[in-house]
């Protein structure tokens, strides 16, 4: 590890435009590729504070500033292009959360990396539409909220309500979203609306440990802890009238259903046991990284391949998991509403996957190259005519799907041409963190914080209020500089904007 | 191996056997003697029927020997085939009448007497060159307000679509099930996916992929309906609320 002083860093540091940061070589040792990192003046000043923290004698512990963190990915063998860090980058386990990196499937040396996917894997957003509008909702929404409390189980160690034995979850993992339409928990259009049409084909579940299947099984088709939620939100600006058309919202005050959550304990499980094996790999074949968390075996490796495997089984329990719960809300809002899911015209918008490592096609110097990319804490936006979005966004672009904070707003973008050429078709995923968890528990109280979405108008439901902090607003980075960096950088174009009238927490 | 005797002797898997696979021979002596020779009483089979036991050659050796096969010291599969033969022997035997009557001859008297069609198709006597045609063809193609094109068959089918879709009975009686309702499409702002200075073929370009998505969209819309009509057998969606548990 170097040690220079908070100026000296600074040299490595390039402002390339008033959204974007160029990381030379040499910021960390065994730099590949460059780096770089989007932000705006106020998410700069966020940036820079972490880095210039780091840099005051006697700092050690905790994770690595997401600057070092970028830098460090760009050391890994193999990688293309440049490590990206997105506007709402913030440090995590080895990669940064908000960053995207791309490994050349045809050099041998190239690796995948858990870290680089995160241990929530498949962790996602989903947005359902209604043909309700605010003035149907407002009346109703604690009522509502409650309905949707009572139907989605959340919380940590919370069950699920669709009764699942050991085969069924060998025949999800396998299935992904199919097996939910096998089993008529959604509709057809579910599954068109939904990247990779909800299941990874080289999942293997024979590939996951029984400890992970033992943790996964009962959580099936809950929302979970932490930062994941469901939010009845209402449609509060529309930027591209005509994308939003073609998405289903035609106005302000359009209900919407967001669904944020990912593969639960499964996922976090097939990530540690990933871990422990690819350490060994790294011993074998001498593999050198600059920070231990970095732990990757080579894509052609058996430990690699078993990983890819692993993780796509993970990634159909999160899309399993975030159609039982579509399931969920349609059942609520019909019994709400006393009308089928249907006559609500219940469609999925569109679901993301913001914790993933997937097999693409990109341009690298002006040449086409198999990529396995790699994005945590960072959603796919792929341009208009791109073959793998759905034919109904054909020309406006893929939906982006960005899950804002507690009592904050959501966008919805859309994929550009320019985030293809910039960022391997790769954009933010949310808020982002500035606050660590410790932190945010320490310095705010959990009654101030309900009180203060109450004041909002906010109807909330929480599992488990005392941990409410930790997703506060005041621990987040603020979603709309996010995305009006991604948007003023061109690597996505806003469409709508939501906010929320109810909340439904772990 | 043997399909066509199988087949004649209408074993349930006439493909089934393989000669590697010892046991899959053993069974299928076992299913000529039950179902076809039934030389042994039922309960003097006994021995046949214990396919995994290793005497079992020994037992097949002597019933060979009672059913008269004169192959004492050849190769199984020409055993096994004497068998077969043997049994489609007893097969034809059992029923001389009816077998008796296909001979060769009336086979290939049988295949000549398949009907023929007889065109009653007005309109496959057409000369679809004839200047008569063409001519109509594109006083047919003006009548629709539809652009001829060079070929006349190319303009035809044009006109066949149009009539197909927008003239048949149902959309005739209601129009707006079938003709898009909303504002038109402003094809020429959208970009074409790749550049090119061509302004033509920009336009071009641009028409080709908005068919082609119209295409994709009809296509993703046949595979929605087939997973619905899968669905239909399939579905059984269960929830438990008492298994529900919140929180910690």
């Amino acid at each position: 590890m170097v040690v220079r002083s908070y100026n000296d860093e600074l040299k490595y540091l390039e402002k390339i435009n008033s959204y974007c940061w160029r990381i030379k070589k040499g910021f960390q040792p065994n730099m590949k590729v460059e780096g770089v990192f989007y932000v705006n003046d106020a998410l700069e000043k966020l940036m820079l504070e972490e880095l210039r923290n780091s840099c005051r004698p006697g700092m050690v512990g905790g994770f690595l500033p997401g600057v070092k963190q970028i830098a460090n990915v760009a050391a890994l063998p193999g990688i293309v292009g440049r490590s990206v860090g997105l506007p709402d980058v913030h440090s995590g386990y080895g990669f940064a959360i908000g960053n995207m990196a791309a490994f050349d499937m045809s050099d041998p040396e190239a690796v995948v990396s858990p870290g680089g996917v995160g241990f929530d894997i498949n962790c996602g957003v989903r947005l359902l539409r209604t043909n309700l509008t605010a003035k149907d909702v407002l009346p109703i929404k604690e009522q509502l909220a409650q309905s949707l409390f009572d139907h989605i189980p959340v919380g940590v160690g919370s069950k699920g309500i669709i009764p699942m034995n050991a085969r069924d979850l060998e025949e999800a993992l396998e299935m992904g979203m199919d097996w939910s339409l096998r089993e008529g928990y959604i509709w057809a259009e579910d599954k068109e609306h939904c990247e990779e049409y909800g299941r990874m084909l080289n999942a293997d579940p024979s590939k996951v440990s029984l400890r992970a299947k033992k943790r996964g099984l009962p959580q099936l088709g809950t929302l979970g802890a932490g930062n994941h939620y469901a939010e009845i939100q209402i449609v509060d600006e529309i930027y591209d009238k005509w994308a939003a058309s073609k998405m289903g919202i035609e106005e302000k005050g359009q209900v919407c259903v967001m669904i944020h959550s990912g593969s639960r304990g499964f996922g976090h499980q097939v990530a540690t046991d990933a871990l422990v094996q690819m350490e060994k790999a790294m011993k074998r074949d001498k593999i050198e990284v600059n920070d231990k968390q970095l732990a990757c075996a080579r894509i052609n490796s058996a430990e690699g391949q078993d990983y890819l495997k692993g993780m796509a089984a993970a990634a159909n329990f999160a899309w399993v998991n975030r159609s039982s719960m579509t399931f969920l809300c349609r059942q609520a809002f019909a019994k709400q509403f006393k009308m089928s899911p249907d006559d609500l015209d219940m469609h999925v918008i569109y679901d993301v996957s913001h914790n993933i490592a997937k097999i693409e096609e990109h341009m690298v110097d002006g040449k086409q190259k198999t990529l396995l990319v790699h994005r945590k804490g960072s959603t796919r936006a792929f341009p208009p005519h791109h073959p793998l979005i759905p034919v109904d966004y054909q020309l406006t672009g893929q939906p982006v799907l960005i899950g804002g904070t507690m009592g904050t707003c959501s966008y919805v973008l859309t994929g550009t041409e320019e985030g293809m050429k910039e960022t391997f078709g790769s954009t933010c995923h949310g808020a982002g963190r500035a606050l660590s968890r410790a932190k945010s528990r320490r310095n705010l109280d959990y009654t101030t914080v309900l009180k203060k979405l109450e004041e909002q108008g906010i109807s909330i439901r929480v599992a488990s209020p005392k941990l409410v902090m930790e997703e506060a607003p005041e621990s987040y980075k603020n979603v709309t500089d996010v995305v009006n960096t991604c948007h003023a950088a061109g690597i996505s174009k806003k469409t709508v904007k939501l906010v929320p009238i109810a909340v439904i927490k772990g | 191996m043997f399909k066509r005797k199988l087949e004649a002797l209408k074993h349930h898997n006439p493909e089934s056997l393989n000669m590697n696979d010892e046991k899959s021979v053993r069974i299928l002596v076992l299913w000529l003697e039950d179902q076809k020779i039934r030389h042994y009483k039922i309960e003097d089979r006994e021995n046949l029927r214990q396919i995994t036991n290793p005497e079992w050659k020994l037992h097949f050796a002597k019933y060979l020997e009672d059913v008269g096969c004169p192959l004492k010291n050849a190769k199984l599969v020409e055993q096994l085939e004497w068998l077969i033969g043997y049994a489609v022997k007893l097969e034809y035997s059992d029923n001389v009448d009816k077998y008796k009557r296909i001979t060769a001859e009336n086979v290939k008297q049988n295949k000549s007497d398949a009907p023929k069609v007889i065109s009653s198709n007005p309109l496959d006597k057409l000369d679809f060159e004839s200047a008569d045609f063409k001519n109509g063809v594109n006083k047919l193609a003006e009548l629709l307000k539809i652009t001829s094109h060079p070929d006349h068959l190319v303009t035809l089918q044009a006109i066949s679509k149009v009539v197909t879709e927008r003239l048949n009975a149902e959309c005739l009686k209601n129009p707006s099930s079938i003709v898009p309702k909303g504002v038109p499409f402003p094809f020429r702002e959208t970009e074409s996916g790749f550049v090119t200075n061509d302004k033509v073929l920009a336009e071009a370009s641009k028409i080709l992929k908005l068919l082609f998505i119209q295409d994709l969209r009809q296509l993703q819309t046949q595979i929605n309906e087939c997973i619905v009509a899968v669905q239909k057998v399939t579905a059984n969606p269960k929830t438990d609320t008492k298994l529900g548990k919140v929180g910690f």
